[in-house]
């Protein structure tokens, strides 16, 4: 019974990625319940993604019909053409890329950075840290905006790239930190050590043993920042008030005009070019990853 | 079950190893290094305001301040203030049963789908994780535009489910009855706050080395134990992690009430904090007001973490 | 298209244009009578402003200020009050914006917007539009031009009229009994509404609160007292309760907004709406052009036969921000939005120009020239800076849906006064 030393060092440091797979598809009583269990999740997840879809394409008469279309019979373009019409669509596009990648990179780099330090470290103002950083995210960040665009102003950085970017990156960067010390943590500092035992310099052993184990959690923290950045208005909002640096959130309120009501068929095709990028990033970066979530190989 | 004790989980690693009297004297400050861009924006980006946020929570500042005019200081008169309105105890109230629901069906739902997912094969598993990763990426506005309408009382999609079912739920409003409010909220609130959730949990899931996960059923482990013993430990610092956002979050939730409320209902029967808050500073212009409401805030979630912040440091997780 | 362009240049240029921001060419030669150069930063809203009303704004103004140009920026009203709340008092300022008059007086109040009361009489002066003036004047200082205005209407389906052989109503009486007429011959249509009223439309209640006498909210000495649950309003609040009771069949808590849908379904006999709600009906996108000819408008009669009821007057102010650099070129710009060329190319669209001498000249549709009818006899929400919060805090929307759904009418009127009195007396 030695499960408090768990057999995690026997693994060949030199090959993390090609460990034995433990198998999760071994036929077991419960299967069919599960498959059935996850159809049920695929489909409650994906309808209000399917019905945004959906009505993107069609015209307005059909998209207020007594019955529902679940198709779009008389499918229409007309949408999508008012999405690149109405407001700067390409501009704002260009501007949430922007912020949103730089806040993305930024934040792993630096999130990656602490999480090492905190995890492979001790240090004083060690668990200070980790307890502010918990501590920082309760602050909400909708109560700050007449503080924070006064703090921005005074620096000059309203209506800048820098600012916005800044901004995003305090709201992300709590989380990012938290979850990527957990999986730095989730590597066996044994097996860098093994690895610079076999004539690997502690940062070598970083890169070829540590970063590729923590893979998932890269993608994930990934994400949520991508999508944090991606959706975010309130900012956007007060920080751009040119129509020119305008990101897409903002944009996507030119549909949504109070007296005259929700556009629906403008807002469901605005937001689903607002969703492409998204699914795009995840994708490069999951193929980029050798172990990605997908895969969901068990590491052992 | 002594046979297994709750498994070290893998933050517990000998800190010894990095440090210690043989280390060169340069490493020392490599941590603070490291530490140093996040830091560093932390403070000056988040720190700073905040201190203002919490300076301007004893003054008193409305839209004439805003605009220039040397704001009073008032002391603790905003809080004094909030905590003697009949209305905020309402809202109180009403806001933490609702974060605690949503939160409790987020996290367990949540872990049920990260759990399914690296239960079920290939194929399945792809369809899971791509379904969630479309929900999570659909924006906050239209995610909501959507499941008002579904549920709207003329042209909704459940009305007419549930009429074809034989229901009489013609011209039926899910929205003027407050519970059936806090009801459809809850579900949209839920539906957004689960792919984050279960997307992490899985993440994280995927770490839980496989050769211990077997010891474990080898020595007879059903699946809750090792649930319990093994996987949950491992989980633990995401777990709380991702618990604390969502408390948060939904502690704030401002954008799907604000909808339906504007969709239907009567809206001072459906008010929570996060739009209580909105409406003291951007529709009363109370910013000083709404920046109490804020620390309020802020330390509500504290003591909701606070429990947490114990249990690790006791156990020196950290 | 400017905006393009600009965007065009990349952000990095963004970023260093907006940091030497509004035009500091020529700030130095300002001195009194000589004329400034430099750039004018102008909001405006919505999609109301047809880009070629601004391209003639632009081309006026470019003509009238040799050396300075007029820099566009059209904003939404989503989210206008937090972009004005932190723009406004920032270092770069818009110099001109467009403010929702029920929004205006508080930044008035507050000290953001300057006095442009040696203006006022360059601007129009006595021939601008009363309700519209209200809401641009704080403590007796004028700083907010009328930038157009919008009456409700009553929008009616002549062939249903028609069908059950009604007239145009000339009092609230007949008004309400041709709504419950309509209700009843067309009952086989399910939710049929003679009058289409969704219980948050708190905008249509006020003109029956207004005929029998009643108000808001009305200022004794100091302090505001609402006074919904006066004998007057509740007169005129019992009459929306009739039409919502017996003569709508719209959702008791849903809003106006998508009104225009029912009707176009054929479920609607008569609806209470803006002037542009026409131009809504009848678009080709999800409206129903082939209606047009059966759709006619009539202003909203009053208790006394052949009277109209006052309306509310909705509509927007144009300001110019205490922070502008170029304050006479602001107001230059304020006197041609505010001119006559300008203005008679805005009643063009539909919308209501703010100078009575140019209302009465509107002409054209049914639909405008029931509205300049509206038009003549138009009241206002409570003058205070404070009124932002009571329609930020639903107040009026929530007495209408707890009425409509059939709850005590006197005791809500109480609630909402108690709600009212709280939020102006601050």
């Amino acid at each position: 019974m030695s499960l408090t030393s768990p057999p995690k060092v026997s693994q060949p440091p030199q090959a993390p990625t090609t460990s034995p797979i433990k198998q999760t598809k071994r036929r077991r009583p419960g299967d069919l319940a599960a498959n059935l269990a996850a159809v049920v999740v695929v489909i409650i997840a994906m309808f209000p993604v399917y019905w945004m879809i959906n009505t993107s394409f069609q015209r307005g008469v059909d998209i207020q019909s007594d019955t529902p279309n679940f198709l779009p019979w008389n499918a229409t373009l007309g949408n999508y053409r008012k999405a690149f019409e109405q407001g700067d669509f390409l501009s704002a596009l260009r501007n949430s890329l922007t912020v949103t990648l730089i806040t993305v990179v930024v934040a792993i780099v630096f999130a990656l950075l602490a999480a090492v330090a905190v995890s492979r470290f001790r240090f004083r103002g060690r668990t200070t840290f980790i307890v502010a950083v918990l501590v920082v995210q309760m602050i909400p960040a909708e109560a700050m905006v007449i503080s924070l665009f006064k703090v921005l102003d005074g620096w000059q950085l309203v209506n800048t790239v820098l600012g916005l970017t800044l901004v995003y990156l305090v709201v992300v960067l709590p989380f990012t930190i938290w979850t990527l010390r957990g999986f730095v943590a989730g590597v066996p500092l044994e097996l860098e050590e093994a690895a610079m035992v076999d004539g690997c310099s502690r940062f070598q052993a970083f890169t070829k043993v540590t970063f590729p184990l923590m893979a998932p959690g890269l993608v994930a923290t990934g994400t949520f920042a991508f999508i944090q950045a991606w959706n975010e208005f309130t900012f956007a909002l007060v920080l751009m008030n040119k129509p020119a640096n305008q990101t897409l959130p903002v944009w996507l309120q030119t549909f949504n005009e109070g007296a005259k009501g929700t556009d629906w068929g403008g807002v469901m095709a605005g937001s689903t070019l607002m969703a492409i990028p998204v699914i795009v990033f995840f994708m490069i970066v999951q193929g980029r990853m050798t172990e990605g979530l997908v895969a969901g190989a068990v590491k052992g | 079950m002594s046979t297994l004790p709750p498994l070290a989980p893998p933050q517990a690693e000998k800190p010894a190893a990095g440090q210690g009297p043989k280390k060169p004297a340069g490493l020392k400050a490599l941590p603070y290094a490291l530490l140093l861009p996040a830091s560093l924006v932390l403070i000056l980006v988040l720190g700073y305001p905040f201190g203002r946020l919490f300076v301007l929570s004893m003054q008193k500042f409305g839209l004439k301040q805003q605009f220039g005019a040397p704001p009073d200081w008032i002391g603790l008169d905003n809080y004094t203030g909030i905590f003697q309105d009949s209305q905020f105890w309402v809202v109180l109230a009403r806001t933490i049963g609702f974060c605690a629901a949503a939160v409790v069906l987020t996290m367990v739902l949540g872990m049920l789908v990260a759990l399914l997912t690296r239960r079920v094969g290939r194929v399945l598993r792809m369809a899971l994780i791509v379904s969630l990763l479309f929900a999570w990426a659909m924006p906050p506005l239209s995610a909501t535009v959507v499941w008002q309408w579904l549920f709207d009382t003329r042209y909704g999609l459940v009305n007419w489910l549930l009429s074809q079912f034989g229901g009489d739920f013609h011209g039926h409003s899910w929205l003027s009855n407050p519970w059936s409010f806090f009801g459809v909220a809850l579900i949209i609130v839920v539906w957004m706050g689960i792919p984050f959730v279960a997307f992490t949990l899985y993440a994280g899931l995927t770490q839980v080395p496989g050769e211990v996960l077997e010891a474990a059923e080898l020595d007879g482990a059903g699946a809750a134990q090792r649930f319990r013993y093994v996987i949950l430990p491992f989980l633990r610092p995401v777990i709380l992690i991702l618990t604390a956002l969502s408390v948060l979050w939904d502690l704030r939730v401002f954008t799907q009430f604000y909808v339906l409320q504007k969709a239907g209902g009567i809206a001072r029967d459906t008010n929570v904090l996060g739009v209580y808050a909105y409406r003291l500073a951007f529709g009363e212009n109370k910013f000083d007001v709404g920046a109490a409401v804020a620390v309020v805030m802020l330390l509500i979630t504290l003591l909701f973490t606070v429990f947490y912040l114990r249990q690790i440091t006791r156990q020196e997780e950290l | 298209m400017k905006i393009r362009a600009l965007a065009a240049v990349g952000l990095a240029t963004a970023l260093a244009l907006s940091a030497c921001g509004g035009g500091s060419d020529s700030d130095d030669a300002g001195s009194e009578g000589e004329a400034q150069t430099g750039t004018i930063r102008l909001w405006l809203n919505g999609e109301d402003t047809p880009q070629e009303l601004v391209d003639y704004a632009k081309a006026e103004f470019e003509k009238a200020n040799p050396g300075s140009t007029l820099e566009f920026e059209r904003q939404q009203w989503t989210g206008i009050v937090e972009k004005l709340t932190t723009s406004l008092s920032s270092s770069d300022s818009p110099d001109v914006v467009e403010l929702g008059n029920t929004q205006a007086q508080a930044f008035e109040a507050a000290g953001a917007l300057l006095d442009i009361t040696d203006q006022k009489e360059a601007l129009g002066g006595d021939d601008l539009v009363q309700s519209l003036v209200e809401s641009g004047t704080y403590d007796g200082k004028f700083y907010g031009v009328p930038y157009y205005g919008g009456a409700r209407v009553v929008f009616y389906r002549k062939d249903l009229m028609e069908k059950s052989k009604l007239e145009i109503p000339t009092s609230t009486e007949e008004f309400v009994a041709a709504g419950v007429k309509l209700k009843q011959d067309n009952a086989s249509e399910s939710d049929f509404s003679g009058i289409y009223y969704p219980g948050k439309y708190w905008y249509a209640a006020l003109p029956f609160i207004w005929d029998e006498g009643g108000d808001i909210a009305v200022k004794e000495g100091e302090s505001w007292v609402g006074k919904l649950s006066s004998p007057e309003s509740i007169a005129g609040l019992t009459t929306v309760k009739k039409i919502m009771d017996e003569a709508s069949g719209a959702p008791k808590d849903a809003d106006e907004a998508k009104d225009y849908l029912d009707f176009c379904k054929g479920k609607v006999g008569m609806l209470m709406g803006p002037g542009w709600k026409l131009g809504q009906i009848i678009n080709e996108e999800d409206g129903c052009p082939e209606l047009e000819k059966q759709i006619g408008a009539f202003a909203l009669p009053g208790k006394t036969a052949g009277s109209t009821a006052p309306a509310f007057l909705g509509g927007s102010n144009l300001a110019v921000s205490a922070k502008s650099e170029h304050p006479q070129l602001a107001t230059s710009l304020l006197k041609i939005l505010a001119g006559d060329g300008y203005q008679t190319k805005l009643a063009d669209l539909g919308l209501l120009p703010v100078k009575k001498t140019l209302l009465s000249e509107v002409s054209g549709d049914e639909a405008a020239v029931a509205q300049a009818k509206a038009a003549e006899n138009t009241r206002f929400t409570p003058a205070s800076e404070n009124w932002a919060g009571i329609e930020a805090g639903s107040v009026l929307p929530d007495m209408l849906v707890a009425i409509a759904q059939g709850k005590d009418v006197a005791a809500e009127a109480k609630t909402a006064d108690e709600a009212i009195a709280a939020a102006l007396n601050q």
